[in-house]
């Protein structure tokens, strides 16, 4: 059998001392967008990085379509599975579009000139991120929200088919959480691209996720669709919250109400 | 601030570049004791005789060129580092990979070794590159850009205290050339050192341009750079030793010549109105050209009938940079 997609088999992370995740077996579902969830200090952002091989496993394997990540050429890598860090800083000056022009440098030979076919996928990935109008302006002087569209266009003119984003809306007001939650769905509708983020906001998490991996103190404690994963029992042993899990009324999914 | 470069005003940043470096050579070119015209540079370059001809081919010509060839080296390797440490004040200059460089230099003619002078110096700022990391390692801990330039300042005290204690030991003729070049110093310079610093420059620089997407890369952080496809630790290693290389070829030709490398990044930057690295290095390699010019022929007619080293006047014109920079790291509370 060809094993399709990212997962992870006995993967342990951490160190001697501290172990964070231990032996996790998981499979991220293709082409569906995918919420890692999780008290401070879990993990959450360790496994994350992990997939996108930022850090080494103690043991067990991160494998794409069956490959040990651990044996991808870089580049190749980066052609199938991009990773947009939390709050990453940009050179002072720099202007959007060469931000998100830099995001085709694993598709370019070592030579190659600036293609046609580069010019596009940039400018799609600006106006996906609604910054089309923007693309001259220094990064430093847009706007928090702003600021964070450009990084995503950043990773989205990679073009891979798996994007990981850790932790994307933090720092941002709620309208802004909201605009770039639904700006990553909509590539995930519109590209099936696989998009697995860290999230802080449980109930934004349940209302972009078609999948949802909820890490406690001590490992994972349940992943699968959020109906599945939102339970009381659930957030109490991840979170030790005691909270009513109730129907969204606009949507229908789980929605917390902690006491 | 002109941070909104556009198109037009960037192009005119470039033609401003350009141009300051023409002049610089040519006021290098005319002006000395003996003045000579522009007129007659052109007449010594036709027809190849007459004191304009003289004045190219020996007088000021090597000497110039050799400014320029040091200059564009020494202003691109200060570039490198102060991208890859994201600090002004990162450069082979301030950070002692010169002044290692210029000592083994001195060590090689007080010993009396047979070494060509841009291997000895690429040893030298080599070894010094590596103390500066290995000094500021943190067994877990990444070392902030501020710890390294610290030690590398240390180790460029200690390269320097080194290299004085072997002129001492000189006999007096050779101790007076050597002090004078370590000073940094561009007087009787022929066209093999020409030869020099461009044949080697214009390798280094190719080497550089096919690093400079890795470099772009890893402005973004190493862990998006690495996501982006750069293998950041070989990167990284690749640039700093390029670097070096880079600044050692300027030694060779002109001595650890000081600030031209910290501050020609920065002016170039600004005069071209660029932020991308690419454009960044180059810009730095006309700034630095253009300084390095400008305090030559300053520095052999300030004062009449004395020619001062050129790493005087460069001196003259970084220390007050330096000073400002510092207030502006203080304010900022970086220090």
């Amino acid at each position: 059998m060809t094993e399709t997609g990212l997962t992870t088999s006995s993967l342990t992370l951490g160190y001697r001392e501290r172990v964070v995740i231990r032996e996790l077996s998981i499979a991220v579902p293709d082409r569906r967008v995918t919420s890692i969830l999780g008290p401070n200090g879990c993990g959450k952002s360790t496994f994350l990085k992990a997939l996108a091989r930022l850090i080494a496993p103690a043991s067990g394997q991160v494998r794409l379509s069956g490959d040990d990540i651990a044996k991808i050429d870089t580049r190749a890598l980066a052609r199938r599975l991009s990773i947009l860090p939390q709050s990453p800083k940009a050179p002072e000056g720099i202007t959007v579009s060469d931000l998100v022009r830099r995001g085709r440098t694993p598709w370019r030979g070592l030579l190659a000139p600036w293609s046609e076919e580069d010019a596009r996928i940039c400018q799609q990935a600006l106006e996906q991120v609604g910054l089309g109008e923007l693309a001259e302006r220094p990064i430093d002087e847009l706007s928090g929200g702003q600021r964070q569209r450009a990084w995503i266009a950043l990773v989205l003119a990679q073009n891979t088919p798996y994007l990981l984003l850790d932790e994307p809306t933090t720092w941002l007001d709620l309208a802004h959480q909201l605009e770039v939650l639904s700006l990553l769905q909509k590539r995930n509708r519109d590209h099936g691209t696989t998009v697995v983020t860290v999230l802080h906001d449980l109930n934004l998490a349940v209302r972009f996720s078609d999948h949802l991996v909820l890490f406690g103190g001590h490992g994972l404690v349940a992943e699968g669709a959020p109906e599945e994963v939102i339970t009381s029992e659930n957030l109490q042993a991840a979170f030790s919250l005691k909270a009513l899990v109730m129907p969204d009324p606009l949507t229908g999914r789980p929605m917390i109400v902690p006491h | 601030m002109s941070a909104l470069g556009t198109g037009k005003e960037i192009l005119a940043g470039w033609v401003v570049l350009g141009c300051l470096l023409v002049a610089a050579v040519l006021i290098s070119l005319t002006v000395g004791q003996i003045m000579i015209t522009p007129a007659e540079l052109l007449r010594g370059l036709m027809t190849g005789t007459g004191p304009g001809s003289l004045t190219l081919r020996v007088l000021r010509g090597p000497s110039t060129m050799t400014a320029v060839g040091a200059g564009a080296v020494l202003g691109v390797s200060g570039t490198i580092f102060q991208i890859l440490l994201r600090n002004p004040l990162a450069a082979p200059d301030v950070m002692g990979f010169m002044s290692g460089a210029g000592c083994a230099v001195v060590a090689g003619v007080a010993f009396g070794l047979l070494i060509p002078l841009p291997i000895l110096a690429a040893i030298g700022g080599l070894v010094a590159a590596a103390l500066v990391a290995g000094l500021s390692f943190h067994r877990g801990a990444k070392q902030s850009p501020l710890t390294l330039i610290l030690v590398g300042i240390g180790i460029g005290f200690f390269a320097s205290a080194v290299s004085s204690f072997l002129v001492i030991r000189m006999p007096p003729q050779e101790a007076s050339d050597a002090q004078r070049w370590l000073a940094g110093s561009l007087s009787a310079r022929n066209w093999g050192h020409v030869l020099q610093v461009f044949g080697l420059g214009a390798l280094l620089f190719i080497v550089l341009a096919l690093q400079v997407r890795a470099m772009a890369l890893l402005e973004l952080g190493d862990e998006l750079a690495a996501g982006l496809g750069a293998r950041v630790e070989r990167a990284r290693y690749g640039l700093i030793c390029t670097g070096v290389l880079l600044a050692a070829v300027g030694v060779a030709v002109a001595g650890p010549v000081p600030f031209v490398a910290m501050m020609a990044g920065p002016l170039g930057m600004r005069i071209a109105g660029v932020k991308h690295p690419a454009s960044r290095l180059t810009a730095a390699a006309i700034a630095g050209a253009t300084i390095t010019v400008f305090a030559e022929v300053i520095s052999r007619s300030a004062i009449p009938g004395l020619q001062l080293p050129v790493g005087v006047m460069t001196g003259i014109m970084g220390a007050p940079y330096l000073l400002w920079l510092l207030w502006k790291e203080v304010e900022a509370g970086e220090v």
